[in-house]
């Protein structure tokens, strides 16, 4: 397999947007398109990772839509759909097309505009990538799969609502260090749970998850450019190579898992990224995992290979997980904080991972870091893309 | 006049190795068999699980929904709606069927679990 580089990242800022879809997309993929100051060097291809267009902005066809808007043409391009895994699918399709040798450089945007819609319809977007004869007809949306397997959680490992609200004080913290990110405000635990007002504040979403265990609901984008060695030999950037990739799937039914604890394609997405980069999770300096409800923070942290398991909220008390411990999760403040536009989530965590190891993170930059690692997380867990990124030596 | 719809309460018994599939699929998930026996979804069993979620997709006008998984007695795990004012994990319950999701005029009749 030829190597992958990432040459550049950029993205919007998450949050409400007024701009069109398309919009959103094109400024994200300008930002990564400066950054990797290609020159003369042409796009050979695009790739867009998108879940709900097609419902929520009556717009398909995205690739060909964003390769016309930034005049691309003749590259080819194509959109990714895989629910909230799309992101990190996409940029396996891109970096696919570069270690095959059909491409030499491939622009990778993810994108969503889903706050044009209603509370309701945005949470029943996201519930159809439930399975529909045995959970979605039943009602069963994301935050409910959520709150069910955290309840188990709780009750085998010993984890207290303290403990997720630990995931939520860490991550708002991060973003008020991240401009790109939605919710740029710190949060206590009186706040949000020991205060007689705290569950004025902080209501039940999906019991045991209340409102600040969730994601809020995002538009945005974010994107990065990929090339080849023989590219990235031209370029002056710091080299940042798409060291593993791996990608894998599990029942769709939630009750249909041999254990329903236990994250079963994380672990196996995970343990195949870290062989192909030759890699272990301790080599791995800053981590973003996918905590669209602040569980699954402390479940991929152990699913990832990173603690063993029902150690994870052991770890984030002991503040192994902060921006100044062990292993900084989360720096950009996670799904949590800095916003989940579904499509450009996979996408943004390989933004700021690129960031994080070209030194460029700012004011949430962990030091020398060398080697990062994210997980997209996909239905609810029935389809997971790891990826283990590594600053290469000049 | 309003016309039900049945959720599909049926699950299928792979004829090879025993597995049931649920929901069904046209390859076991065990052997990957072919021939299967449809198979009642109903029983006696233990809530496995639980949550009352308050971000509720379209088709519901209540404000919050009681669900559950239920591991049935011979093993099956299913969803439902936990029609029990006193939940509790472990807790002894029994499918019924009754209304799940009502889009537009056609109600949807499904699997919900009333204690035992």
């Amino acid at each position: 397999m030829n190597p992958v580089y990432i040459a550049g990242a950029g993205m919007t800022r998450f949050g409400r947007s007024e701009w069109p879809l398309i919009q959103l997309a094109s400024v994200a993929s300008m930002a990564a398109l400066k950054h990797a100051s290609l020159g003369d060097i042409p796009v050979d291809g695009v790739v867009v990772a998108n879940m709900g267009a097609a419902r929520v902005n009556k717009q398909t066809a995205l690739g060909s839509a964003l390769v016309d808007q930034l005049a691309l043409y003749p590259a080819m391009a194509e959109a990714v759909e895989n629910g909230p895994a799309s992101g990190a699918s996409a940029f396996k399709v891109g970096c696919q097309a570069i270690s095959s040798g059909m491409a030499d450089v491939v622009l990778v945007t993810g994108v969503e505009r889903m706050r044009v819609v209603n509370g309701l319809e945005g949470t029943d977007f996201v519930a159809s990538l439930s399975q529909p004869e045995v959970e979605y007809i039943y009602g069963v949306t994301l935050p409910s799969l959520a709150g069910m397997f955290t309840r188990l959680l709780m009750d085998k490992y010993g984890i207290e609502r303290k403990h997720l609200a630990m995931v939520a004080i860490k991550n708002h913290f991060n973003a008020t260090r991240n401009p790109y990110a939605h919710i740029q405000q710190t949060v206590t635990m009186e706040g949000i749970l020991t205060a007689p007002e705290a569950i004025v504040n902080n209501p039940p979403i999906a019991e045991p998850l209340h409102m600040f265990d969730c994601c809020p609901v995002s538009d945005g984008a974010a994107s990065v450019v990929l090339v080849s060695e023989s590219i990235a030999r031209k370029l002056k950037a710091p080299k940042v190579l798409v060291a593993g990739i791996g990608q894998a799937t599990d029942t769709h039914a939630v009750q249909e898992r041999e254990d329903p604890t236990d994250l079963k394609a994380v672990r196996l997405a995970s343990e195949k990224a870290f062989g192909m980069a030759g890699l272990k999770p301790s080599d791995v300096d800053v981590a973003e995992l996918h905590d669209a409800f602040t569980i699954l923070e402390i479940a991929e942290s152990e699913a990832a290979g990173f603690f063993p398991r029902g150690e994870g909220h052991k770890a984030l008390e002991r503040g192994e997980t902060a921006l100044d411990g062990k292993l900084p999760i989360n720096p950009s403040g996670g799904l949590k904080a800095k916003g989940h536009p579904v499509g450009a989530t996979g996408v943004a965590h390989l933004v700021e991972l690129a960031w994080q190891l070209r030194g460029e993170a700012e004011g949430r930059q962990i030091q020398n870091a060398k080697v990062g690692y994210a997980c997209n997380f996909g239905g609810f867990g029935n389809n997971v893309v790891a990826t283990v990124l590594k600053r290469e030596a000049e | 006049m309003s016309t039900q719809v049945h959720a599909p309460v049926t699950a299928a018994k792979c004829a090879k190795c025993g597995t049931v599939n649920y929901p069904k699929r046209p390859v076991c998930k065990t052997c990957r068999g072919e021939v299967f026996e449809e198979i009642a979804v109903s029983g006696e069993g233990k809530v496995l699980t639980y949550t009352d979620v308050y971000a509720l997709a379209i088709d519901y006008e209540t404000r919050y929904l009681r669900l559950a998984i239920v591991e049935l007695d011979d093993g099956l795990r299913v969803t439902g709606q936990l029609l029990d004012e006193m939940p509790k994990v472990g807790k002894r319950v029994k499918t019924t069927i009754g209304i799940v999701r009502e889009p537009g005029d056609k109600p949807i009749l499904g699997l919900q679990f009333v204690p035992i």
